[in-house]
């Protein structure tokens, strides 16, 4: 006899729902599972022998075979345990075939039946609430994931004997979950909410208590007037930053707190980023649903690979887990060049393909770049007095960082050591939540300017796009000239400075860019200066 | 840039209708062809050889594998500790005579506008000549100095401050303006600078090399290396095609001492080669002069040393020319603007912003505004920098010289 089961995978980034048919024949035994299983897939066949038989279900001499459909997507991961298991039960009609109607599957199953957590959850239970379905059947540990997702009745089970009784209907605890809002299908609990109802029971007070806080704040620095003006300007255009100062000066302070002056995730980018999270199995379940901008911090050491995403099935690298967020390189002339490098495309199409032999994977990878960097390899230059490296040292100290990711650098700033009477000022100093309103608004102004043009930010532009957007007065002109002349500013340089002009402008709440704000912009590019 | 291991390109030519003279060249050119292949360091056995046979004769002696023999007969009975090194030189030699043709590349050289002189000819500096390890011979492009005017050597260190550039600029262009040729090393720092300053006053400078004269280096140099070919003047005592190695660069100052009259050092380290060369200059005779510094500076610390010790306090150009070349530069803007102000506020040390802000905020905030914006700050210090008054150095701002 025939069943068929509604799962799910995970193919890179996207997910798609995948129909597990069991055929249960009489022949020869054999127990076969077809349609590119990876070989923890094929695995599957012995565990759930294990566990059918440990809750009871023992199965008689047939040829059972399991075919994944569509068969042409490679399946990986452990979530076609629980369908096989439940079809095979269907097949050999244990179980009525209306009760796995509408409903879709997915778990790991050890041998004494339990249910464990899988990866992907999110993704494929959004998938699953776009193609109709009503209820799915989730581990326990993940079913709060699909409780994300509205109009869908996401259930947790523990073990295999709950998962019949829940398809059978003679369990109807209400241990979990629904979200079935008036909202369309497939949208998500907006990132504001936390879902209550939504977890698993068992969970810490303190956890539940967890607002949305910002435990780093800029209110944290004092002084340094000028870098955080500029961290503000990058978050405001979302420009790449280059922080260049001495050890301890407090460069990594200050990139902490950047995600923070960003706006915060609309519900879509939340669910977006929660995707890949859920993908490479980060996903916790404290957090709920991602509605902090990820912070990324990557050690030096790092390979290309993981910085970009790999395996034989590639998973999301940390370009892609900082999505919509900061990708923060500490150190950054230590990172390998070939490792830096590899950066380029992704920073100019925002996104990351990866090639392999099962086919190409892109992973998203809109993030903003943020650097840091000693002067020099002592880190006093240029206080000749002070720093004790030969010009030599000091330029190869620079180059170790390649031209093209400097140039990505719209932005450069120097940050210096925190200044003894900052430290004593009872000046007030700027929360992030003040920040981050005019970082708003400036957005919203690009968001209102580029509307229809494919552009999201200030960074975006091209070079036609400046000319169009960054338009001078014949007295901003002339003042440009000057500047261009004296400061010996190349041609892409200048395109640099009109830029971040523009989003200076921006903050000011200004259509016009007037010389000030050029003049700003100038001197965030100092790192030509250096070089 | 350079990365360590290839030092800028050889220069194929700087002819620009080298004269020759052919029969005149005739013995020069064996004396290259002897120089070039004795190796470094044996000017005392260059002037032996030169004392023993006209330099066509010796040629032909090496040729024939007979110039040992002849050396040793010339020489039997004297005292001579070096014997032994000086035969396997001059057996070296020997073996070089066979290969090539000496007569044929020097004509090369003199056509690629490389000048060759020996002690004793007319063009060899007279003053180098004085001094007791003077090099037996010289490469130049361009042309030496004029013997009949005063020549002073400007020295000092390679990654120097701001106030160290500024002041190398304002002594080089005074020494030029008031006709007194500028030697160096045209080393990275003070040396280049002062040169650079000399040459667009319209003086007239010499860089001695611890390299070939067709080897730029440092390459960034460059156009300050063109610049001393057309208008003034580069040599060296190694012969060219010779790489810069840090061996070659220590006895190239005794040449930069020997040149001159005097050797004004403006910015040195405790222990630095600048102080080297002032040791030579000592030794020769010359006169010294230092640039006094912040005691706090350790790049002021070796010209303080000197002033202690009893060379010249170079305060201003006017003390090394003796007459008045212009006027000090004033403040530009005196006035009490915002751009003026800041301008007060300016060093030759660099100063971040934040301490700029910090300064103004101390000097000139009012209860009503205690803090300039730094925007503000930004868009001043920026209109500076494009009037050249002052230069932004990564993060940073210095007043220009």
């Amino acid at each position: 006899m025939l069943s068929t089961i509604t799962s799910g995978t995970i193919y890179g980034i996207k997910s798609c729902l995948i129909q597990v048919e069991v055929d249960v024949s009489q022949g020869l035994p054999c127990f076969q599972i077809v349609g590119l299983p990876g070989s923890e897939v094929r695995e599957a066949r012995e565990r759930v022998k294990v566990a059918l038989r440990n809750v009871g279900v023992s199965l008689p001499s047939v040829c059972i075979n399991v075919n994944l459909s569509p068969a042409d997507i490679p399946k990986s991961g452990t979530m076609f345990d629980l369908p096989v298991a439940v079809g095979i039960m269907t097949a050999l009609s244990k179980l009525p075939q209306e009760a796995t109607r509408d409903t879709l599957l997915l778990g790991e199953l050890g041998l004494s039946g339990e249910v464990k957590s899988v990866r992907g959850v999110l993704p494929i239970v959004r998938e699953a609430a776009l193609g109709g379905i009503r209820r799915c059947i989730l581990p326990m540990d993940n079913a709060w994931e699909g409780g994300l997702v509205t109009g869908v009745e996401s259930i947790g089970v523990s073990d295999l004997k709950e998962t019949i009784q829940r398809l059978t209907g003679t369990n109807n605890k209400t241990s979990v979950i629904i979200c079935r809002d008036s909202a369309p299908a497939g949208t998500v609990a907006g990132p504001g909410r936390t879902p209550e109802d939504g977890k698993p029971s068992g969970q810490t007070a303190a956890e539940k208590e967890r607002p949305d806080r910002t435990p780093e704040d800029f209110a944290d620095i004092c002084g340094q007037e000028s870098a955080k003006r500029a961290a503000e300007v990058a978050a405001a255009g979302f420009h790449n930053l280059l922080l260049v100062g001495a050890p301890g000066s407090g460069k990594t302070m200050l990139a902490r707190r950047i995600p923070g002056i960003l706006p915060p995730l609309s519900a879509e980018e939340s669910l977006e980023v929660s995707s890949i999270y859920s993908i490479s199995g980060l996903l916790q379940s404290a957090e709920c649903l991602k509605t902090q901008r990820p912070f990324l911090n990557p050690h030096h050491t790092i390979t290309g690979k993981a910085l970009v995403g790999g395996g034989r099935i590639p998973m999301p690298g940390v370009i892609s887990l900082a999505h919509r967020g900061v990708l923060f390189l500490d150190e950054l002339p230590e990172f390998k060049k070939e490792t830096l490098d590899i950066l380029r495309q992704p920073l100019e199409d925002r996104q990351v393909q990866i090639a392999r032999s099962t086919g190409t994977y892109v992973y998203p990878a809109d993030f903003m770049l943020v650097g840091a960097m000693n002067p020099c390899p002592c880190g006093y230059y240029p206080d000749m007095n002070r720093c004790r490296c030969t010009p030599y040292e000091i330029r190869r100290y620079l180059r170790r960082v390649s031209g093209p990711i400097l140039d990505r650098m719209d932005i450069c700033v120097e940050v210096q050591p925190v200044l003894f009477a900052d430290i004593v000022a009872e000046r007030s100093v700027e929360s992030s939540a003040v920040i981050r309103e005019r970082v708003m608004r400036a957005r919203q102004i690009q968001a209102d300017r580029f509307a229809g043009t494919g552009i999201c930010f200030n960074a975006d532009m091209n070079a036609a796009d400046v000319e169009r957007f960054c338009s001078l007065g014949a007295a901003e002109r002339k003042f440009m000239a000057k500047i261009y002349a004296a400061m010996q500013l190349s041609a892409r340089g200048c395109h640099r400075v009109l830029k971040v002009a523009r989003t200076i402008a921006d903050l000011a709440g200004t259509e016009r860019i007037g010389e000030e704000h050029l003049a700003e912009a100038v001197c965030y590019r100092n790192m030509e200066v250096f070089k | 840039m350079t990365d360590g291991k290839t030092y800028g390109k050889t220069y194929g030519s700087f002819a620009k209708g080298a004269g020759r003279g052919k029969d005149k060249d005739k013995d020069k050119a064996y004396l290259h062809w002897l120089y070039s292949n004795l190796g470094m360091g044996s000017h005392r056995l260059f002037s032996l050889l030169r004392s023993l046979a006209p330099p066509a004769q010796l040629y032909a002696l090496a040729r024939q594998r007979k110039l040992v023999p002849y050396f040793e007969q010339r020489y039997r009975g004297q005292k001579m500790p070096y014997l032994d090194k000086y035969r396997s030189k001059i057996h070296c030699l020997e073996q070089k005579a066979g290969e090539g043709d000496a007569a044929g590349e020097y004509e090369k050289m003199l056509a690629r506008g490389i000048h060759f002189t020996v002690t004793g000819d007319t063009d060899y500096p007279e003053k180098l000549a004085q001094i007791p390890d003077a090099p037996g011979a010289l490469y130049y492009v361009g042309r030496l100095p004029d013997a009949d005017k005063k020549t002073i050597a400007v020295i000092g260190a390679r990654n120097c401050t701001e106030y160290g550039k500024a002041v190398a600029k304002e002594f080089a262009a005074a020494l030029a303006q008031a006709d007194i040729q500028v030697i160096s090393g045209m080393a990275r720092g003070i040396d280049g600078i002062a040169q650079q300053a000399a040459i667009r006053a319209g003086g007239y400078s010499l860089a001695v090399f611890g390299c070939g004269v067709d080897i730029c280096y440092p390459p960034e140099n460059r156009s300050l290396y063109e610049e001393l070919i057309a208008s003034g003047g580069v040599c060296s005592e190694y012969p060219p095609g010779i790489e810069p190695r840090s061996v070659l660069f220590p006895p190239r100052n005794r040449i930069i001492s020997g040149l001159c009259d005097g050797v004004l050092v403006i910015e040195a380290k405790e222990r630095s080669g600048t102080l080297i060369t002032v040791d030579m200059a000592l030794e020769q005779g010359r006169e010294v002069y230092a640039v006094p510094g912040r005691i706090t500076d350790p790049l002021s610390r070796g010209c303080n040393e000197l002033i202690r010790q009893g060379a010249g306090l170079a305060a201003s150009p006017q003390e090394l020319t003796g007459m008045a070349v212009g006027e000090r530069r004033k403040n530009a803007s005196e006035s009490d603007d915002m751009r003026g102000r800041i301008l007060k506020l300016l060093d030759y040390q660099p100063q971040p912003v934040e301490e700029i802000k910090q300064k103004y905020d101390a000097a000139y905030g009012t209860p009503e505004s205690p803090s300039v914006s730094i925007s503000l700050l930004y868009y001043e210090l920026v209109g500076l920098c494009a009037d050249g008054e002052a230069a932004q150095i990564g993060g940073s701002y210095v007043k220009k010289g």
